[in-house]
């Protein structure tokens, strides 16, 4: 495919891993009128139980005896029911200015417990159970594009980084990369820190290694996920409508308090940079963060949980209808569980995509059950934008 | 031909490539091993790596500037052309050990241009360095060790490496008239580090000096500097050599014959390939074999392959950091696309992040062979930001669980099952790269 590199300083991929890393790619895309849309994938599976706490549930406390120690007094209240987690308290003016919705119980229609294939289910937008992917192994968010009413196509290009799934296919989309982020996740330290921990002649020197590492990170000032917002805000302020990226770092085994609260925070703060960037078009802007799948009901014996089924969507903007809780609670009571261990989805998270897609952008429900989410059952009721 | 083991692969090569699939885990098989050793070609053919050739555009550079002296015009084209080839090898010393399909033929080319090292100095033996590693050792891997010491001590990049060209004879004609003397830098060297490491003493390398002085080169290629030579004879070990280029071939095959050489090159293939503190009985019976061949090294690697510590399943060295990179490049299946355009992996910068820059050994006796010289953590983390940029760049639709099978094997399942764990392809690429399993060998 042939492109247009919008690059904002000439990075070179490759180049001397230490000084300059690999980047965070951002997908855009151009669809017309004023509206916006950002979808964020959350890679990791994050637990929508801890980010949305059903205090209100009485086996709650129960299946979380560590990680939810506290949570009654330290969540903020957001309707009696749930409680949202503290490291979110930057987002609480966004729910109270009704720019800020929860969709709980969801999931996509894959039902095994592989981020990657669970990733790849949510951004081919598959149908199946399997996970498995259209003919074209194309991103949903790109066969929208191409059902899109008027929607002109951009050139786009790759910088040595693969595009994201979610917008790869035949409709031309531009690639950006504009921050510097090559780190791996807490998550992926741990796995390989377990491994180093095999390793006596090796562990010492792994753990001053990665000590040095996080200095060097440190005294660079890396503010990438905090910029990343405003990136997003100014191609969202220019001709681009549709962005998409991913915030990862949420595969929370061991030690979820510190992570999730860690993660949360970085995210919380992405969002309102991205709101602040953009300015008088936040009320035109929607946003939809998605995750692979949710976590265990129950927490692990390491402080953390593992990979479950049903979770939660996030709902922003200033064009959505903001200040809710969507979606039927399954309770968790042994009994209402998947498995005796997930959350039961009670909802398609695609549903909530394709709604969005509908409202934003005119596009027809016929074309987004039919092409964009195959097997789709379009709820008639959401109403998410304003 | 069958693909070998992983045994075969990681402890006499670089690693499994994507295409090798999983390999089995145990056994190895010698003959596989030696029959990469029968046409031990460059694995990437290049242009311009002939001594000749460099040779002629030195000339060319050299009257090219002399004449931007005298006013003429400033681009030297032959210059620009050094330094394209220059770049070249830096980038082949990675790319010909990822994409070879003979790991163990290229480890010893490398292993041998380690032991008789040339390395980047300022001055004319830097256009030499590929010439001398494709012209001085690699033909030689599968032949007798005096020649190929013979084929470096006449190498102009050896010659100027360790300054034997400027080493001027006393007694000699230019010494008389110009007042110069010896420089006992290569004499000494080649030794020390080259052959013997023991058993000579002072006088014998000053007396090697004088009977080596006038080795040198000009713009045909090496010869005896008749002006430079040292006449009278000299006594080296107890032997006497007359002044004259066959004494001084008969000096190298005799002291490439002594048991000490044996010895030291027994021990240094053995601590290379198998631990850093290798058993004794093994590089003894190298020796003994070295020594019963007339020098000859295809029976020194067969002992070598024979033994049981050649096919024991723990790996115990550290991988250096070239052999490093290498084998992650051959997990990835990297080919010689990504060594080229705008957007090529910058080995050779990631080379010196990593701690050993191509060509540029700091001292004359090469890079070290032993973990404890590289297991640092600057040089970890340095590791652990090229697994994350690679697995960033080319895992993202990796199968990570696959990749560390072929990486390890299929009995490594510790990693293989951490690397499925993680949340995203990219990052379990990273772990893998990261991991302990990769960086022994």
């Amino acid at each position: 495919m042939a492109g247009i590199l919008l690059s904002r300083r000439d990075f070179l991929i490759g180049c001397s891993a230490a000084a300059a890393p690999i980047l965070t790619p951002m997908t855009f895309a151009a669809a017309p009128g004023e509206n916006r849309l950002v979808v964020i994938v959350l890679r990791g599976a994050m637990d929508g139980l801890d980010l949305l706490r059903p205090l209100g549930d009485p086996d709650f406390a129960r299946l979380r005896p560590k990680l939810a120690q506290n949570a009654e007094e330290q969540s903020l209240p957001l309707n009696g029911f749930f409680g949202l987690h503290p490291a979110c308290a930057p987002l609480m003016p966004l729910w109270q200015a009704g720019e800020l919705s929860f969709a709980t119980a969801v999931a996509t229609p894959y039902r095994s417990r592989s981020h990657f294939d669970g990733q790849d289910a949510l951004e081919t937008g598959s149908g199946e159970a399997s996970g498995a992917a259209t003919l074209a192994r194309d991103g949903w968010l790109n066969r929208a594009l191409q059902v899109t009413p008027g929607a002109q196509s951009l050139g786009a290009v790759t910088v040595g980084v693969e595009p994201m799934l979610i917008l790869e296919g035949k409709a031309r989309v531009q690639h950006w990369y504009p921050v510097a982020d090559s780190r791996m996740s807490p998550q992926g330290l741990d796995l390989l820190g377990d491994l180093y921990d095999e390793s006596p002649d090796l562990s010492p020197t792994y753990a001053e290694a990665q000590l040095l590492r996080g200095e060097t990170e440190a005294a660079s000032g890396n503010s990438g996920e905090k910029a990343l917002g405003g990136y997003v805000a100014e191609r969202l302020r220019g001709e681009a409508r549709i962005a998409t990226f991913s915030f990862s770092g949420w595969d929370t085994h061991h030690r979820q308090e510190y992570h999730m609260g860690k993660r949360l925070a970085a995210f919380s703060e992405m969002l309102l940079s991205l709101r602040e960037g953009l300015g008088a078009d936040w009320a035109r802007t929607s946003v939809i963060a998605l995750t692979e799948f949710g976590r265990t009901v129950a927490e692990n014996g390491s402080g953390g949980t593992d990979h479950g089924t049903g979770g939660v969507a996030l709902l922003a903007g200033g064009a959505i209808r903001g200040g809710q809780i969507m979606g039927d609670w399954p309770g968790l009571d042994e009994a209402d569980l998947l498995a005796r261990r997930d959350l039961m989805p009670t909802a398609d998270v695609r549903g909530y995509a394709g709604a969005l897609l509908h409202e934003m952008f005119g596009l027809a429900l016929s074309d987004i059950e039919g092409q964009v989410f195959p097997g789709l059952n379009l709820p008639q009721t959401l109403q998410l934008v304003r | 031909m069958p693909s070998g083991t992983l045994i075969e692969s990681i402890r006499f090569g670089y690693g499994p490539r994507l295409e090798d699939g999983i390999l089995p885990a145990a056994g190895l098989d010698p003959a596989r091993l030696l029959v990469q050793l029968q046409d031990p070609q460059k694995p990437i053919p290049r242009e311009g790596l002939t001594l000749t050739h460099r040779l002629a555009l030195l000339a060319e550079q050299r009257a090219l500037s002399q004449a931007a002296k005298m006013g003429g015009p400033k681009e030297n084209p032959a210059q620009k052309a050094l330094q394209a080839l220059m770049a070249e090898e830096l980038n082949d010393w990675v790319w010909d050990a990822v994409v070879t399909p003979n790991g163990f033929a290229e480890r010893l080319v490398n292993f041998w241009a380690n032991r008789l090292t040339v390395a980047y100095k300022k001055g004319p033996g830097v256009g030499f360095l590929g010439p001398y590693r494709e012209e001085a050792i690699r033909p030689y891997i599968a032949g007798r060790f005096a020649d190929m010491l013979e084929a470096s001590a006449w190498h102009p990049a050896m010659l100027e490496y360790l300054d034997q060209a400027a080493s001027v004879g006393p007694s000699s004609e230019l010494g008389k008239k110009r007042k110069r003397g010896l420089n006992e830098n290569y004499a000494r060297e080649f030794l020390e580090l080259h052959s013997m490491g023991r058993g000579y003493d002072q006088h014998d390398v000053t007396e090697l000096a004088r009977l080596f002085a006038g080795m040198g080169y000009d713009e045909n290629g090496p010869g005896l500097d008749l002006m430079r030579a040292e006449p009278w004879n000299k006594k080296i070990l107890g032997m006497v050599f007359e002044p004259g280029l066959d004494e001084i071939a008969r000096l190298i095959n005799f002291v490439a014959r002594r048991p000490e050489t044996a010895q030291s090159v027994a021990q240094a293939l053995a601590v290379h390939f198998i631990a850093d503190q290798p058993p004794a009985d093994l590089v003894d019976a190298m020796a003994q074999a070295y020594l019963q061949h007339d020098t000859a090294l295809i029976p020194v690697y067969e002992v070598l392959l024979n033994h049981p510590a050649a096919a024991d399943p723990k790996f115990q060295k550290l991988r250096r950091p070239q052999e490093y990179m290498v084998a992650t490049m051959r997990v990835l299946g990297l080919g010689l696309d990504q060594s080229e355009g705008k957007n090529r992996l910058r080995v050779d910068k990631q080379l010196n992040t990593l701690g050993q820059p191509a060509f540029r050994a700091p001292d004359p006796d090469g890079w070290p062979d032993t973990a404890e010289a590289w297991l640092s953590a600057p040089s970890l983390a340095a590791r652990l930001n090229w697994a994350e940029m690679l697995g960033r760049r080319y895992g993202e639709k990796a199968e990570p669980a696959a990749l560390a099978a072929i990486a390890l094997g299929a009995e490594a399942r510790e990693t293989i099952q951490a690397v499925g764990r993680a949340e995203q392809r990219w990052e379990g690429v990273a772990v893998l790269l990261g991991s302990p399993g990769m960086m022994r060998r």
